[in-house]
């Protein structure tokens, strides 16, 4: 079999075709998450117990499991796709038709010019190869990524014009007219940081964080007005004008319903989903593990050490692999174990109070604490085994590949690697997902005139002068790249 | 009791900067977040259909009539009630009693609980204390409109020992702890 061969021969090339269709099914997979934390997290916000009703029942143990409100996506899918594909017969049908696919499709095309890993460098016959951590290279990978995230606009516009109703209309227009005046807060925003790192290339910006510090501690100011361009930018709360659902219905999504409905919604939370992604990588160090280096005691002759200050960086990371997974798993598992608490509590809060079905509920809750804390103790296990018995090497090398300085690892090392950077990613995105849902269910909407006015006469000028300064700065510091 | 918050006069300058009082806002609500999710107790829902509310017994639920110990209505159908009724949704028929101290009984006695407004001036209207609304059935289903009107039969349907003890009244009723009392009351006559 030659294609057998040919994958056998390049493991790396191969990952690399894969990736591309790989990382987007795995954010579709994120996405439901993400509709869980906004329902259970708004619903813990306002004192609820939120959507936990829908069950699929287990033939033959009488068990229903509920899966803590999950399978209310899959309740939402179903209904949503067997609805009537309504289309009003004012609208101007092929825009109509378009709008719902803009929003979904910049946002599925955004994730590709994220760095989900560091660079692999592997062994390609004679020579080294590089495997990028994100799925286009290009060294103005930021422009790239505004100028597509600008683009989601047009859902939005296009949605609300070709309804041919006023609210919609209405709700477009806000929407365009302070998406497209924040967007110059959020360039003029992130300049400070392109300035200071001296690169567009989205890597390299993680890569100066992980060997300095995070862009937040660095831009304080930027990584704000940035996070409140962003707000803008995927019509959330406070700044969700667009469907400002007590005065104009819906808003751009009024005339919309069933699967072109779902779009949208998709739409808007892989725009969550993005923007936090980018606050993760432009603002919080993206794949780094930690925001400054740790002191580390190396052995200097006999007896005596000397205290390093070492970064948490990839090649250290892959020098201490069992270290950093054993550190990795064992926070999982605490979590976990954490979440089996948690569900006991529920359980005897259940018990506590007269329901018709106590017993089905008792069996369920138990099910949830057993097999949540069997997965933390063999999380943790499986973090003293490697703690203990992971050890990593370099492969030696000869010839000319030697005059390489990068150490290269075997595969498995690299991909274990890549895993818990893409984790730590995702991590961080769903830390900044939890503060769009957190805001959203805090703050109220602002008025229109407001945000206009905190868009050009606050946010403006502010970064602007945070522009100038950052400048001035990276002049007097970095020399000036 | 409505609770007047004052508005303020002015804006301090913390206040108009927006930043400070928006993180106040979100340690208030993370607060409520991390109560919720870390103490079940803290609800203040319950879990509806499976446990169902404890109603107090002067909540105005459905209908019912109430019993003379040998089990015919109290109602003497004097039409208070359907006049008070600002639905007009109580239909009686009167037919003459057997008991010639009561005079009249209803034939019929129908309640539309679709068009009731639960209002209870029907409870206050009558004179004899024949009519209540104290089964604490709040939560009424049916198929069709015809279900909703319940008759003599259903309105009479309810069992004694349902009912506390100190409800005298209820407890008269065949069934209930003081009947054999009553009942001998009632056939001497000196029952009312
Ligand atoms: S509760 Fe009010 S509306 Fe209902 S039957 Fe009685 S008087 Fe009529
Ligand atoms: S007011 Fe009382 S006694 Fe008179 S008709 Fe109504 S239920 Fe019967």
């Amino acid at each position: 079999m030659f294609l057998f061969d040919w994958i056998q021969a390049h493991p790396y090339q191969t990952v690399g075709l894969i990736l591309p269709i790989a990382i987007p099914l795995i954010l579709f997979q994120v996405l439901p998450l993400l509709v869980l934390l906004e329902r259970r997290g708004a619903a813990f916000i306002q004192d609820r117990v939120g959507p936990s009703r829908a069950y699929i029942p287990i033939p033959g143990t009488g068990l229903r499991i509920r899966a803590f409100g999950m399978l209310y996506n899959m309740t939402d899918l179903v209904k949503l796709l067997f609805k009537e594909n309504f289309v009003p017969p004012f609208a101007f049908k092929s825009f109509y038709w378009l709008a719902p696919a803009i929003p979904v499709a910049t946002g599925l095309l955004t994730p590709a010019l994220l760095p989900w890993f560091a660079p692999i460098a592997y062994q390609d016959g004679s020579a080294i190869g590089v495997l990028p951590g994100t799925l286009i290279t290009t060294s103005s990978g930021l422009l790239l990524l505004f100028a597509l995230g600008s683009l989601s606009v047009y859902g939005v516009v296009l949605g609300s014009w070709s309804s041919n109703s006023k609210f919609s209309l209405l709700g477009g227009m806000r929407a365009s007219a302070m998406m497209i005046s924040y967007e110059v807060s959020m360039g003029l925003s992130v300049l400070g940081m392109l300035l200071i790192v001296g690169s567009f290339d989205l890597t390299q910006i993680v890569d100066w964080q992980g060997h300095h510090t995070w862009g937040m501690f660095v831009q304080p100011v930027g990584f704000l007005l940035f996070l409140v361009s962003m707000f803008a930018e995927c019509n959330r709360n406070p700044f969700d004008v667009a469907e400002g659902e007590s005065e104009i219905v819906g808003g751009f999504h009024t005339e919309y319903a069933g699967v072109k409905f779902m779009m949208f919604m998709t739409g808007e939370y892989l725009h969550v989903l993005v923007a936090s992604a980018l606050l993760a990588t432009l603002y919080a160090g993206g794949y780094e593990l930690l925001p400054f280096p740790m002191p580390m005691f190396v052995d200097t002759g006999v007896g005596t050490s000397e205290v390093v200050w070492q970064w948490l960086d990839t090649y250290w990371i892959k020098a201490h692999l069992g270290g950093v997974l054993a550190v990795m798993l064992g926070m999982t598992g605490l979590l976990l174990i954490g979440f089996a608490w948690l569900i006991a509590g529920r359980r005897a809060n259940y018990a506590r109070q007269k329901a018709q079905d106590r017993d089905l509920r008792m069996r369920e809750y138990a099910l949830y604490t057993g097999a949540f804390s069997v997965l933390g103790i063999g999380m943790i296990l499986g973090a003293i085994m490697s703690g203990l018995f992971l050890h990593t090497e370099p492969i030696s090398r000869a010839g000319a590949l030697a005059a390489y300085s990068v150490p290269i690892y075997p595969g498995w090392v690299d991909a274990v690697t890549a895993v818990i950077q893409f984790h730590v990613v995702i991590g961080k995105t769903m830390l900044f997902a939890w503060l769009f849902i957190w805001v959203r269910w805090t703050l109220p909407r602002f008025r229109y005139d407001q945000i206009m006015g905190l868009g050009w006469k606050v946010m403006l000028n502010i970064a602007l002068v945070n522009l100038l300064i950052t400048a001035i700065v990276a002049k007097a510091i970095g020399g000036g790249r | 009791m409505a609770k007047v918050v004052p508005r303020p006069d002015h804006l301090s300058f913390w206040e108009r900067i927006y930043f400070v009082e928006i993180f106040k806002g979100l340690a208030t609500t993370l607060g409520h977040a991390r109560k919720s999710l870390l103490d079940a107790d803290h609800f203040k829902v319950i879990n509806y259909p499976e446990v169902q509310p404890d109603l107090p017994r002067d909540y105005r639920a459905r209908h019912r009539l109430m019993k003379r110990p040998d089990g015919s209505p109290r109602c003497v159908a004097c039409f208070m009630c359907s006049t008070a009724c600002p639905a007009r949704c109580i239909n009686i028929v009167a037919e003459e009693s057997p008991d010639h101290h009561i005079e009249k009984r209803p034939a019929k006695f129908e309640i539309d609980l679709l068009l009731c407004v639960f209002c209870g001036f029907c409870v206050e209207a009558c004179p004899c204390d024949a009519i209540r609304m104290d089964t604490r059935q709040a939560v009424l289903a049916g198929d069709n409109r015809r279900d909703f009107v319940i008759d003599r039969t259903k309105l009479m349907d309810w069992e004694p020992k349902d009912y506390p003890l100190e409800d005298t009244q209820s407890q008269k009723a065949p069934g209930g702890a003081l009947h054999d009392q009553a009942m001998e009351a009632f056939k001497s006559g000196t029952y009312h």
